[in-house]
């Protein structure tokens, strides 16, 4: 009984990171721009097609693709941005057309990958998809293991790019007071272009991890949505590290209630969560009762 | 010669909605201290806004040392040398003193420079230094505007503009900030200044502009605006008497 448990709450964990760098680039974004992008779990999906072709036609792992899906998927961040977004800045209907703008630009993206990929279950399946660590009664998949450690390097690393460098700090204080950054000399329509594409590039590098742990398609964004969703209010909208925590949180909980109430209650679980942190704590674990100016 | 600052018949209003400044004028002489002064709705802070470049103007100039920059973003403005503190002070509550001053000097690439110059207004202000690792959000009002000045003066500003620094805090501390502003008037820092408390903004000030309806009804030493009979009526009421 306690082995199983052990067992149950490693996969969530190694879920949990996973989970976390999805979010991760969703609650930036939201941070700095108030942009709830509901476009990002297809950019997720690109970067697991990124991943899948360039595995698929060159042999690359995925794990050495996310750089180059990150990559891709910064650049699309940035058009995306200068194309659709930037012009809405200044708008007066800023949040409701930046909700409106980012469905329509998932329904494009879900329509272009379908297009060119069709609707079929795609995975790679590189040897460590496949294999698992074992410690007695205890196994880790190989795949989630890695994905889950490198999920948190990429994190850990985001995390000091925000907190060590000067354009980082120009992000956290854009993200606490956009005004008062711009007061300091700080550029925001800058901060928030190369942000954006951030968030993206981080959508892009969980898509190469995405690739070898679940099965995906471009219809499967819409299940996504709300998982990453669950994750980003429970931390608080904008809070790094609440997003973090959430993911692993939700994670475990998702793992166990998956275990011992079937995996259809798995995925209710982000959902239900999602509709009591509503309710019950609508600013999240680390959010501000009131909105910071 | 050009006066510092100079705004010309400034027209400006938020989004598509009515203009709040109609017509505005203002210039500002370096090393003074000016005050605006005006009844609620004047427009006093709409026209800080609108110099600093938070707010588009719709038609009219407004240029430093002859230069325009009433078509440059807030950021490029304040790389020209004015800087402002707004009513709410704008700090970054999750930041603690001393990131605060670092963001301060966010346009110092040097960190020698940097570093030399936050150490240097950690001296003017040593309540600041005390606190350097408190998160500004947990501060006291007389404490965050402390900040909030020492914040602007990193760049060494050539206008350091301040909308209603006294709001909200008691007397001491507001005879504190005043006796700061003319520290800085002292060192060759001009200082604009809007203030609801307009008998304490002028008695500080050299010059005075008063406004309404966003319009700029006259200015002229402060002395003769706080002995005006239109303008005490107008707006200062029997306190100045």
């Amino acid at each position: 009984m306690l082995s199983s448990m052990l067992q149950v709450l490693i996969l969530g964990l190694a879920l949990g990171g996973v989970y976390a760098l999805m979010a991760s680039g969703l609650t930036l974004i939201f941070g700095v721009m108030r942009i709830v992008n509901l476009a990002h779990p297809i950019m997720i999906i690109a970067g697991a097609f990124v991943a899948y072709w360039l595995f698929r036609l060159y042999g690359v792992d995925p794990i050495l693709a996310m750089p180059i899906a990150a990559s891709v998927l910064f650049v699309i961040g940035v058009a995306l941005y200068k194309l659709v977004f930037e012009k809405e800045a200044a708008s007066a209907k800023y949040s409701e057309m930046t909700v409106l703008l980012t469905f329509a630009v998932a329904l494009c993206a879900d329509g272009l990958l379908g297009a060119l990929f069709s609707n079929t279950q795609r995975v790679t399946t590189p040897a460590y998809a496949t294999d698992a660590f074992i410690f007695g009664t205890v196994f880790i998949p190989k795949g989630q293991a890695y994905a889950g450690a490198i999920s948190l390097l990429v994190i850990g690393a985001l995390l000091a790019f925000l907190n060590f460098t000067r354009f980082g700090t120009a992000i956290r204080a854009t993200t606490q007071n956009r005004a008062a950054a711009q007061l300091m000399g700080v550029n925001v329509g800058r901060v928030s272009l190369i942000t954006f594409g951030i968030g993206i590039a981080l959508a892009g590098a969980a898509g190469a991890l995405v690739s070898f742990i679940f099965s995906f398609f471009p219809a499967k964004h819409w299940e996504w949505i709300a998982i990453l969703m669950s994750l980003v209010v429970l931390g608080g909208m904008g809070k790094l590290v609440g997003a973090i925590l959430g993911a692993f949180l939700l994670s475990v909980i998702a793992a166990f209630v998956g275990t011992y109430f079937g995996s259809t209650w798995s995925t209710m679980t982000f959902f239900l969560a999602l509709f009591v942190i509503l309710l019950v704590k609508p600013e999240g674990l680390l959010g501000d009762r009131q909105e910071e100016a | 010669m050009h006066e510092l600052l100079e705004v010309s018949n400034v027209v400006a209003g938020y989004g598509s909605g009515p203009a709040i400044l109609n017509g505005a004028d203002l210039d500002v002489a370096k090393g003074e201290i000016q005050c605006i002064i005006g009844p609620n709705g004047a427009g006093k802070s709409t026209l800080m806004k609108a110099i600093i470049g938070l707010l588009p103007i719709r038609s009219g100039e407004i240029r430093l040392l002859g230069e325009r920059i009433d078509r440059l973003r807030p950021d490029q403005i304040l790389q020209k040398g004015i800087a402002f503190v707004p009513q709410e002070r704008a700090l970054f509550p999750k930041m603690s003193v001393r990131e605060n001053l670092r963001m301060g000097g966010y346009t110092i690439r040097n960190e020698t420079e940097l570093k030399r110059r936050i150490d240097d207004v950690l001296d003017r202000f040593p309540i600041l230094r005390e606190r350097a690792s408190q998160h500004a959000g947990t501060m006291s009002g007389g404490q965050q505007q402390m900040l909030a000045m020492a914040r602007t003066l990193i760049v060494r500003p050539k206008i350091v503009m301040l909308d209603e620094p006294s709001l909200g805090l008691a007397p001491m501390i507001v005879k504190q900030m005043f006796d700061i502003m003319h520290q800085l008037r002292d060192s060759g820092m001009t200082v604009l200044l809007v203030e609801q408390n307009a008998v304490v903004g002028l008695k500080n000030a050299n010059r005075g502009t008063v406004l309404d309806l966003g319009r700029t009804l006259f200015s002229g030493p402060a002395k003769d605006i706080l002995t005006d009979p239109r303008v005490r009526e107008l707006y200062l009421g029997k306190a100045a008497a």
